[in-house]
């Protein structure tokens, strides 16, 4: 009796004062609207963090060839990953520390395959969302990724694929995607987080103000995670004038790491 | 009139556009030199591109068991006729003629599918694979 | 899950009707076949051409540019347009080619069976495209004259490629296509002989044109912004669109001088006109303009027609076993004739 008598005074004094006592409530933006009256996140948004590197806490580290030194080294980060560690079966997280050890001929990146679900959407590289009324397009510019997610006429995944295959709606003010048909190839990041060809990504995403979007994806595996996990992150608007997707296809890039040892003279 | 048709369609199939890789690069990457019959049950159909590739497992007259991975087209076309990962189903009794890989391991690429019921395996034929069980018989054209 | 369609053939024949109709008359034949065309259409009332909801054209959608036009002009052919008879000839001759079979045991029956994955041409609805040529313009359907500095610069690429050495030396040699770098994107956007497909999605500022060979992703934006600077080149160029009543206008500049589109050097401009003419078709047009290269713009045009979805991620480089195993094998005869040398050595 007494303690709730307390806590109103509280709530009434904090009223007064114009401040929250109740976890904070910010009203919902309301972002403005397409012509077919859906909330528009048409534009160039780019994550800015250092999730690719690692999508959990990390300290700044060492790269993996002192020949580039400081300049491509590890930078800290405190992760992007909610509530603790990634929760590995103890199995899949023996198999993450070998791809660790062994991420410079292991991870995708290096050999441009496409970056999957959700990775593609932290990478350090903008992307551009393309918003029709049946179908909303994502177009990356790390080696020309797309993801296509279907508003309307949706279908389960044909065959497997690198970024998935993705139904989405719309809740209020946010677009909800969610994707399964991914093949087991592609990795969360540098650090040999992985998954297999049982993921299950839902993400959701809100415009919380002109120029931002908060990105939030739950992460479903049962082959090599005990339980679901989520990952989170604003996207910041690339507000230059005339931001543009360029190209980055980088095929050519990755050629002599894949067939350097095949060549007839072989690269050293 | 006649003539002149003869003539031109002669001139087109000259230039004809045969993709480039259609022949050039796979003598160099298989032997025809090595034809080997392969009959086992599907593992797995790799529906991937720019060749997709069917895993095979063949039994030997000993009944050990060996995989074969076998090269095929790529499946977007068929995509389009509405074949899926599960089309072909695990467990497909076929028998692949083709040219085993020059790089020497358990590869080919595969010259013609037939199934347990001696038609051809013929995606193309709107998405329903003759023999499998439940679907309805179709005619394929008799090629070999 | 309904996409499976069958293309039968009595679809062609609606697309006839379309395509006879997409030609512009430059000739009495085509005068009269897209009077009979027309005649025959006017009989039901025209459907007005779908718009987005901001209001401008829909080209939105999944369509095919599938069809056997060669770029040029075949040396025989006198006229701009086959009869529709003339083209089944064409269309029936060019299927049973790819339709061939093989001898066993020879060198040209090492593939896969295209007719089985549905790649040839025939399996693919094509576009009936009734033109002998793709090009219009010069009239004769052919390239206009190469200048000398484009001839010289011909000359220097082969050079250059011929100091690379044998094609399996190193994958660098090895076709583009082959290994997933680039395949005849384009623009201008010509077949590609299979996997002839695309999808256009639009919002209200930016058409995005997606390619299924290599699936290639084209952002085109349309608030007449300026090109990227020069220093900035793709294998895509950089597009900018505009609506022109109801045609886009897509300009593409800052090519990479890696591209050579039938020899063109990197300051090539290809501008392109898309119309949707009926539901069922975009006349597309291209003009290719390279004062290095030809001595005059030359002009091209062709139909797209609807096919149903999707575009299937075709990731190419990803499951591309097939340069490995080639230079693979290639480097194991090399070692195997060098072994063979050495023993008869030092008999």
């Amino acid at each position: 009796m007494r303690t709730r008598f307390i806590s109103s005074m509280i709530v009434a004094v904090g009223l007064f004062l114009g401040v929250a006592t109740a976890p904070a409530q910010t009203p919902a933006y309301r972002a403005p609207r397409t012509k077919d009256g859906k909330p528009n996140l048409n534009g160039v948004w780019q994550a800015v963090n250092e999730a690719n590197w690692d999508i959990e806490a990390h300290s700044a580290a060492p790269g993996p060839f002192y020949q580039l030194g400081a300049a491509y080294s590890v930078a800290p980060g405190i992760g992007i990953v909610e509530g603790g560690p990634i929760p590995y079966k103890p199995e899949a997280l023996q198999k993450k520390k070998q791809n660790f050890a062994n991420r410079m001929t292991l991870d995708p990146e290096a050999k441009c395959y496409l970056p999957g679900v959700p990775r593609a959407m932290y990478m350090p590289y903008p992307f551009q969302i393309v918003q029709s009324t049946k179908q909303i397009m994502l177009v990356f510019e790390f080696a020309g990724a797309l993801r296509t997610v279907y508003m309307a006429d949706q279908t389960e995944a044909p065959a497997d694929s690198w970024m998935g295959w993705s139904n989405g709606r719309w809740e209020g003010e946010t677009l909800v995607i969610d994707s399964t048909g991914f093949n087991d190839l592609s990795w969360f990041d540098r650090a040999g987080n992985f998954h297999s060809d049982a993921l299950h990504v839902v993400e959701r995403i809100t415009a919380i103000d002109a120029d931002h979007l908060n990105y939030e994806a739950t992460i479903e595996d049962p082959n090599v995670f005990t339980r679901p996990w989520k990952i989170s992150f604003p996207l910041y608007r690339r507000i230059e004038k005339n931001a543009q997707i360029l190209e980055y296809k980088c095929v050519e890039f990755s050629e002599d790491l894949i067939y350097g040892h095949l060549r007839k003279v072989p690269l050293k | 009139m006649r003539i002149t048709l003869a003539v031109t369609i002669t001139a087109i199939l000259l230039l004809a556009a045969v993709p480039v890789w259609a022949h050039h690069a796979f003598s160099a990457e298989f032997d025809v030199n090595k034809p080997p019959t392969l009959k086992g049950t599907l593992s797995k159909w790799e529906m991937i591109n720019p060749h997709s590739w069917f895993h095979i497992d063949v039994k030997g007259p000993d009944g050990t068991v060996t995989e074969w991975m076998v090269e095929g087209g790529s499946p977007n076309t068929l995509i389009r006729l509405g074949v899926t990962k599960n089309t072909v189903k695990v467990g497909t009794e076929l028998t692949i003629e083709g040219y085993q890989a020059k790089e020497g391991t358990n590869k080919a690429v595969g010259r013609n599918f037939v199934l347990a019921d001696g038609t051809r395996l013929f995606l193309s034929l709107g998405g329903s694979v003759p023999g499998t069980p439940g679907a309805a018989p179709e005619k394929g054209s008799e090629k070999k | 899950m309904n996409h499976r369609f069958l293309i039968p053939l009595g679809v062609i024949a609606l697309a006839i009707l379309v395509a006879v109709v997409l030609v512009a008359p430059t000739s009495a034949a085509a005068q009269a076949q897209k009077a009979a065309a027309t005649a025959t259409k006017a009989a039901a009332p025209a459907k007005p051409l779908p718009r987005t909801p901001d209001g401008q054209p829909d080209l939105q959608g999944y369509w095919t540019n599938n069809s056997y036009t060669p770029l040029e002009r075949p040396n025989d052919a006198k006229k701009d347009f086959y009869t529709l008879e003339e083209l089944r000839e064409v269309e029936k001759r060019r299927a049973a080619q790819e339709d061939e079979q093989t001898v066993p045991g020879t060198t040209a029956d090492v593939h896969y069976d295209f007719t089985q994955f549905g790649l040839d041409r025939s399996q693919t609805r094509l576009t009936d495209n009734l033109r002998t040529s793709v090009i219009v313009d010069p009239p004769n359907g052919k390239l206009p004259p190469v200048t000398s500095e484009g001839q010289k610069r011909a000359a220097d690429r082969a050079a250059e490629r011929r100091k690379q050495g044998a094609q399996y030396d190193q994958v660098q040699n090895i076709p583009l296509g082959s290994r997933c770098v680039y395949q005849n994107a384009g623009p201008p956007m010509l077949p590609p002989g299979y996997n002839p497909a695309y999808q256009i999605l639009q919002s209200k500022d930016t058409v995005i044109i997606l390619i299924e060979m290599l699936h290639e992703v084209r952002v085109i934006p349309l608030d007449s912004r300026p090109h990227a600077p020069q220093g900035y080149r793709s294998w895509l160029g950089d597009s900018r669109g505009h609506w022109e009543g109801d045609t886009l206008v897509v300009e593409t500049t800052n090519f990479s001088d890696k591209v050579g589109f039938r020899g063109a050097s990197e300051n090539m401009k290809v501008t392109e006109r898309f119309t949707r003419v009926s539901d069922d078709a975009i006349r597309y047009e291209f003009t290719v303009n390279d004062p290095s290269t030809w001595e005059i713009p030359w002009k091209g045009e062709m139909p797209f027609v609807k096919i149903n979805g999707p575009v299937f991620e075709h990731a190419c480089h990803e499951g591309n076993y097939g340069v490995a195993n080639t230079l693979k094998a290639v480097r194991i005869e090399e070692k195997k004739a060098a072994d063979e040398a050495a023993k008869k050595g030092t008999k």
